[in-house]
């Protein structure tokens, strides 16, 4: 009689252990499901933006007040990222003749030396440059003292937009195409700056350019272009050892419908 | 974290000492009639020391839980069940003469813990709502168990015969 009620609660427990190993049962041996493709996506819409007047809804403003160009690059070489940015910076193609001192303390140029086509970037070009004495590291002394030095600019005299050949680096677009691994585009352009040589020089560089795609932005439409590259300093006769040889130059722009 | 989680922790971790010894009692005891008489009785008998040694192994879990802060603050933070812990802890009472001469005592023990399994089997048998992970999950720690359980038998049971032999051997050289 004992081992017959051992021998019911064995088979009592087996069958709920058994119950339970079915119950369980996660279908393990199902043939995996096809696994999803990691493969960027890439997707270029057909957005065409051109520039204009103010007021006309149909065409683009260069919105310099939320726009950047900042610069960083390693301490010394080795050190922790020394950063800074310039605080005039404008879109316009600066010829020989509009090399000038303007006494102004708007835009001294229109900006609108650009378009942009999203799904043709054959039709996509731009020309900017940069007041290099309006370089800004957050450190007043430097910035208006040895760095003026450094970068073989004169000072900033107050009201004035210098855009003579000593202060301006410029870019112009030379070619823009797809980036075949991403969304965004490869742009080569000729990087024109004089640094503390005799003359400026032009090198070609190839950067990388990231459209953020026009949004209704509360009253009006907003889209945003970056544009990230590198320059090699002493191609430009920086010979500062407290900057690293690459200046990584991160270029953010924002454009209205206004 | 959400308290509940450590709850079902706890649970869990008693699940895996003892739910796995009604299932190796049951059967030890139904098979120990098919093997000799001396050896049947004898692993039928050492039943309750092999629980007994889980129950060691659990205070051993408990203690490596709390190291090296054994004051009552600890304890109370880290031990989410107490009562059902302390129930546990009483596994070590088989140990005692008066408790392993019971076997039964430690079957009715340990079903508190295989009490955890069968409640989840009935919702997910029952309750379309119940998830399915959980039986997953109670499965696993049981079938742990099991194994745990078995390990500490044939323990117990090795012990027990290299003791008896030992007895046996320094009797003859005596």
């Amino acid at each position: 009689m004992k081992r017959f009620n051992n021998k019911m609660l064995a088979l009592l427990l087996v069958a709920i252990s058994g119950y339970g190993l079915i119950a369980s049962c996660t279908h393990t041996n199902d043939p995996i499901p096809a696994a999803v493709s990691t493969g960027i996506i890439i997707n270029h819409g057909g957005h065409i933006h051109l520039p204009g007047a103010v007021g006309d809804t149909s065409k683009w403003k260069f919105d310099k007040a939320h726009s950047s160009v900042n610069w960083s690059t390693p301490f010394m070489g080795v050190g922790a990222t020394l950063t800074g940015k310039f605080n005039q910076f404008g879109i316009a193609d600066v010829t020989a003749a509009n090399m000038l001192n303007y006494v102004t303390t708007a835009q001294p140029l229109p900006d609108t030396s650009w378009a942009f086509n999203e799904n043709d970037p054959a039709k996509t070009h731009f020309n900017g440059y940069v007041q290099v004495n309006q370089v800004n590291t957050g450190e007043p002394g430097r910035d208006a003292g040895c760095l003026i030095a450094t970068l073989g600019t004169t000072a900033i005299v107050a009201g004035t937009q210098n855009l003579l050949v000593t202060n301006i680096a410029q870019i112009k677009t030379t070619k823009v195409e797809f980036d075949p691994l991403s969304n965004n585009y490869l742009v080569t352009f000729n990087f024109t700056w004089k640094g503390t040589l005799g003359a400026p020089i032009t090198k070609s560089i190839v950067g990388k350019l990231t459209y953020i795609p026009a949004a209704v932005a509360g009253t009006h439409r907003e889209f945003g272009l970056s544009l990230a590259f590198q320059i090699n300093c002493r191609d430009y006769g920086i010979t500062s050892t407290n900057v690293a040889d690459v200046i990584t130059i991160q270029v953010n722009t924002n454009f209205n419908n206004q | 974290m959400d308290n509940s989680f450590l709850v079902s922790l706890s649970k869990l971790e008693l699940m895996a000492f003892f739910s796995g010894y009604p299932l190796v009692y049951a059967v030890a005891r139904s098979f120990s009639g098919n093997l000799k008489e001396k050896l049947g009785n004898s692993i039928a008998s050492l039943l309750p020391l092999a629980y007994a040694l889980t129950g060691v192994l659990f205070v051993g879990y408990q203690l490596k839980k709390l190291f090296p802060d054994y004051f009552i603050e600890n304890i109370t933070l880290t031990i989410q069940q107490p009562y059902l812990v302390l129930w546990g802890l009483f596994a070590t009472l088989f140990f005692i003469p008066f408790f392993n001469k019971k076997p039964v005592l430690s079957l009715i023990h340990s079903f508190a813990f295989f009490y955890f399994l069968i409640s989840d089997l009935y919702l997910q048998l029952f309750q379309s709502s119940a998830n399915n992970n959980i039986i997953v999950n109670d499965m696993k720690v049981y079938v742990s168990s099991l194994l745990l359980n078995m390990s500490t038998l044939i323990i117990v049971v090795l012990l027990s015969f290299l003791f008896t032999y030992y007895k046996k051997h320094k009797k003859l050289l005596l």
